[in-house]
Order: C-alpha cells, then structure tokens, then sequence
C-alpha cells in the first residue's frame, strides 16, 4: 500500500501553504510515535467533559475497546499490532523504533473546511473564534445530516439525548486560557496543543528527527499533501503516522463532500430541462393521433 | 480477507441498525460483527488489521431509515406531479386539463406527509423550526428544506385553484372566491422551478457526502433521482386516470409517451452510476438481500418488465388498455420506492465498509494524477 506521505523525505516537504488555516488557528499536534497507549486522554475528556461512559465489553481488536470515536467519545486510542508476512507471526527483526504496535489517539480534526460544518442545515456547527469546529447543543435539532457528511466519521448522535456531538477542543477550557483536557493529561507529549503554525513547524522537525533516527515512514498526515487535500485545506487536529493512513483508520485521500454540491445542483438542472421539454413534446396533442 | 468481509458486509443490512429509541449495546454489534466475520473466515485480529483497522467502519453511517425511503418516494412524486401537471397546463384540450386536475391533486397528495415524516426523522422532531433559521447554498438538506417550504406554499395555491375550479368549493365561499383569485398561469410557470428541484435535489443530498456508494458518481445522482421522479409521478397519474371514469385513450397514450423516456432516461442512468461504482464500492447491491431487491425489484419490476410492457405495445401497435396501464403503473411504483430502500440502505452499508471508504480515496487520488 504505497503512498506519497510514506515516502517522503523530510528535505521535499513543502514549506508554503501547507495548510489553509489562519494565523490565530489553534489545534491539535498528535505524535503517535510518541502514543503508549494509556488513554489518559480518553479518561481526561470524559471527566472534564463530563460524558458518559461506554458500553463496557471486550472487542477483540487488541487493547482498543472504545473502537470508535462517538456521541459520548471524543478521543479514542487505536491500538494496531502489526504482523509481518501471512503466517500471523510476529517479526524477529523490528524497526530501529518501538516496536511494531502502533497507537493513535484519534479525534475531530477541526478541519479548515469542515464538511460537517457546511453540511449542518440549521447553522447549529459554527467555527469559533479560536477556528475550532463546535456543535451548539441549543440549535442541533439531530437531523443526523453531519455524519454522513464528515470524511473521517466524527460527529454521531447521542442515544440519550438524539442530538449530534464531538470534541469541542474544549472550547470552555479555551476562554480560560487552559489547553485542552486530553493535551493536559497526555503523559509523553504525544497530544500538543498550540497555533496550528507552530505545531506544524514542530511536526516538520520531529518528522526530519525520526527520519534522521530510521523511521523512513513518518510523515504528517492533515496537510494539504495527505490527509488534507480535496478541498479540505488542512486539518488543525493533525498528526504524525508511521504507517499508511488505512493502518488507522483514516482514508489517504478524502475530499469536501460539499465539493460536489454545485456541479451535480449544474448536473440536475440540465436533467430538469431536458425532462421538461419531453413532457412538452410527450404530453402535446399531436396531429392524427 | 474476503468470505469474511463480505459476509459481514451483507450481514449489515440483516442485522437492522437499532433505532435511536432502542440502542443495542456498542459491546454486542462488536461481537456480531466478530463472530460473523469469524464463520468459515477463520480470521485472527491480527489477519483484520493488516489492511484495514479490524474491519471497522471509517466513516460513520447515515442514521436515516424508513422514514427517509418513503420521503424521498412521496416528495418526488409530488414534485414531478406538479411538474407534468403544469406542462399539460399549457394545453388547452379536455385530455391536456384532466392529466393536470390529477396531478395537482396528486401532488398535494403525496406532498402534505412529506414535511410530517421529515419532522419525525429527526432527533429532536421539536426543533425542526431550527431549519429555517438559516439559509446554505452549499447544504442540500438545507436547500431541500427552503425548496419544500417554498413549494408547499405554491402547491396549495395550486391545488386550491384548481379545487375552486373544480366546484369542490361551493361557489360563492371565502374559500371559492380565494381560489378563484389565484392568479393559475403565473403561479404554473413560478411552480416548475421548485417543483423540478424537489423532485431532484434528493439525489444531490445524497451525493454531497462521504458515503462511498452515494458520492461516487455524484453528477448523476441528482439526474437519476429526478428521472426516477418524473417516471413515477407519470405512472401515478396515469394510474388515476386509469381508475377513474371518463378520461380518453388520448391522455394514455401521452401519458405512455412520456413514461417511456422517463423510464428509459432511468435506467440509462442507474446503469451509468452502477457501472461507474467499481467492485468494491458496489458490492453492497449485489450480495444479500439488498443485492435482491436491485436486481429484481429496482431493475426487474421496475425498469425491465414496464418497459418490455411497453415494447410489446409498440410491437402490437396497440392503444394501451385501462388494464395494460394499470399493471404497468403499478409496477414502475413498486420499483420507485424499492430503488428508494436500495440505495439507501446499500449506502448505509457501503459507509460500514472501510474498504469502500478506502476505494473512494484512492480512486480520487488516480483521478487527480
């Protein structure tokens, strides 16, 4: 599964535009070489947001029981144990770096075009002064048309109260002048809060570090290059990965579903004519008949 | 890989999604969707996670049910109705004026529970006002709200019009001398517009998303729902002519015409988003159930034997009977709704699937090198 991020080496990155969002945007830089998987994150969020606990049961797929971010999860760690070969053996000989089991503590990804937000048909998702993407919980009238429309399956609808939620980057936390809960409470530093300017400036290096150390792979994933494109223009919420962005879950290329909106309105209308001028002809007294 | 993963993929819809009202604990579809994956599969996690993160969605999956199906159903019939009625409005002879009786009434029909199960859908039915708060070009369900109250204001004027016109008002009532004040040409020709773009922006609210199956031909979803449309709404209304006394072979056989190339332009386009969708995207119309109901429903019933109905008459050079009219009206309706369900619901599908989620983005990525 070959991508342009994986190969990247560090001195080819571009360094103008590499994403859309202002100057005073803030967000989330997520170094998952970094992640040890505690979930101090996931507990931080539920406990000053004060959501809900999952279902409690066992899935299987490694350490990972919260499986998905949701209504009441906000952020969630992905655990992936990587096999080589087809046999289902583990490697002998690992990368120079952890080991081969990948963590990523996934979550809303603040887009600077955020199809959720131009989806919304009630104006309830507004960008906020600090350029986060935030669900008004006293407009949202869970119309359910956000989920569909967000390429990486963010907002979901509470079974409590059949509204629509994600993360808010804390945004009460943000008017204090604190940094998120999750980026508070992440012991290694994988989760940094900041400017999006300056994280991405920090992303580079720590990227051209890992390559330097012989993790050939790591690249960031929310520029405009991979994770960010198609319309998107960049993700505030952005990430360092070691492995193609399917190993996590998240699509390589997404686009702005909203993209589309204008060209197939152009597409209908067209149709709309044509339909209409055969039920001129179709529908015209015709001579003889 | 693949036994499990399809299976999985056509369990999706058997396993119905629980509603809002009734949650199934997350733990138990997990398990589902392990055990089911795991039959005959033989899978480890290990096996799952090598190209996808355990087969687990990527996107999350459009709540809409039912509900939606039978929305997109009666609001494109109401939106075409009006359409053919207002064109057969612009001739003048018995025939052309009975079509168009038939398809105002028709298109209020079909049209006063529209708003009701849209309402019902949401979370927080409550709230619905919240949707005329703002105005989003961008945002087709914001635009199929404005749309659907813009048309429902001139639908009822139409309707009451015709009512007036009709006598069914007593003629000398507020209501008679309302209808009569209607000003009917002017009204006909400002309806087109909305009417038409209720009939078609459904299939671009589909489109204008991250659903695999719904986005990947996105310029045709838009001309397919709206021909799927104007086919049923013809057949609706030949239907009524067809059932009630006095109307004329003439208005069949026009009726007929116009059914043909709706039908015709349908499939044409079905068949071109379908091709278009590739392996993995289009599986959720081909295994299972939903696989069933495309092929037989949506394809058979509702596209193949009308048109071959058709054809025979052709072949026959015959006028089509009240009976023959009949049969094929009631087969291009059946079809319409079934076309509703299955592209619905294989979309759902189609979004659990990250395989299709993956597709999409590397066939983009193809595209734009």
């Amino acid at each position: 599964m070959r991508h342009s991020g994986a190969t990247r080496s560090g001195s080819n990155l571009v360094l103008t535009g590499p994403t859309g969002a202002r100057p005073g945007a803030v967000g989330f830089l997520t170094d998952t070489t970094l992640c040890i998987g505690c979930k101090a994150c996931e507990v931080a969020c539920k406990a000053w947001n004060g959501l809900p606990a999952d279902d409690f049961g066992l899935t299987g797929f490694s350490y990972d029981n919260t499986k998905d971010l949701g209504a009441a999860t906000w952020r969630h760690v992905a655990f992936i144990e990587r096999f080589d070969g087809g046999d289902g053996r583990r490697p002998t000989d690992l990368q120079p770096f952890q080991s081969d089991w990948l963590m990523l503590s996934d979550v809303c990804k603040h887009c600077v075009e955020a199809g959720c937000l131009q989806a919304c048909p009630t104006g309830a998702i507004v960008r906020t002064e600090f350029d986060t993407v935030v669900i008004q919980q006293d407009v949202c009238n869970g119309c359910g048309y956000c989920l569909p429309a967000c390429p990486f399956g963010v907002p979901a609808l509470s079974a409590t109260d059949h509204k629509a939620h994600k993360c808010t980057l804390c945004y009460d936390r943000l008017k204090d002048g604190l940094e998120p809960a999750c980026a508070k409470s992440c012991p290694t530093d994988s989760i940094q809060f900041g400017l999006v300017g300056e994280l991405l400036a920090r992303a580079r290096g720590r990227v051209e570090t890992l390559q330097g150390r012989g993790v050939a792979g790591a690249y960031i994933y929310g520029d405009r290059t991979v994770g960010g494109g198609g319309g998107i223009e960049g993700l505030n919420a952005f990430f360092i990965l070691t492995a193609p962005p399917e190993v996590y879950n998240l699509p390589a290329r997404p686009e702005l579903p909203q993209r589309k909106t204008m060209p197939s309105y152009l597409t209908t209308i067209g149709t709309a004519v044509a339909l209409g001028v055969a039920a001129f002809f179709s529908l015209r007294e015709r001579g003889g008949a | 890989m693949g036994v499990g993963r399809e299976e999985r993929v056509g369990g999706a819809e058997d396993s119905s999604r629980p509603t809002p009202g009734a949650p199934r604990p997350a733990y138990e579809r997990r398990w589902e969707a392990r055990r089911d994956g795991g039959e005959g599969g033989g899978q480890s996690a290990g096996d799952e996670a090598r190209d996808s993160y355990y087969g687990l969605p990527a996107i999350h999956r459009p709540q809409w049910n039912w509900l939606i199906v039978l929305y997109f159903f009666l609001g494109g019939i109401a939106g075409a109705s009006y359409a053919i009625a207002g064109i057969a409005r612009l001739f003048d002879d018995a025939e052309s004026r009975r079509i168009a009786r038939a398809g105002r009434y028709l298109a209020l029909a079909t049209l006063i529970p529209s708003p009701v199960l849209l309402i019902l859908d949401l979370g927080r039915p409550e709230r619905f006002h919240h949707m005329l708060r703002v105005v989003k070009i961008r945002s087709p369900l914001s635009v199929g709200t404005w749309v659907l109250t813009l048309f429902g204001g001139v639908c009822a004027l139409t309707a009451l019009g015709q009512a007036a016109e009709d006598g069914l008002l007593g003629r000398d009532t507020a209501l008679a001398r309302l209808g009569r004040a209607v000003p009917e040409r002017g009204l006909n020709l400002l309806g087109l517009a909305p009417a038409f773009a209720l009939s078609g922006y459904t299939g671009t609210l589909l489109a204008a998303t991250a659903v695999p199956l719904w986005t990947k031909r996105a310029l045709l979803m838009g001309p397919l729902f709206l021909a799927s449309s104007m086919s049923n709404a013809t057949a609706a209304i030949a239907l009524i002519l067809a059932l009630t006394p006095g109307s004329g072979e003439a208005g069949r056989r026009r009726l007929e015409r116009l059914e043909t190339v709706a039908t015709v332009a349908e499939l044409a386009l079905l068949l071109a988003v379908r091709g278009g969708l590739g392996e993995t995207i289009a599986r959720p119309l081909v295994t299972g159930r939903l696989g069933r109901v495309y092929r037989l429903g949506v394809l058979g019933i509702g596209l193949g034997a009308p048109l071959a109905l058709r054809a025979g008459s052709i072949v026959r050079s015959r006028a089509p009977s009240r009976a023959a009219t009949t049969l094929t009206s009631a087969l291009i309706l059946t079809g319409g709704l079934l076309f509703r369900y299955a592209i619905l619901y294989a979309g759902r599908a189609s979004a659990d699937d990250p395989q299709a989620t993956f597709a999409l983005a590397r066939a983009d990525e193809r595209r734009r090198t």
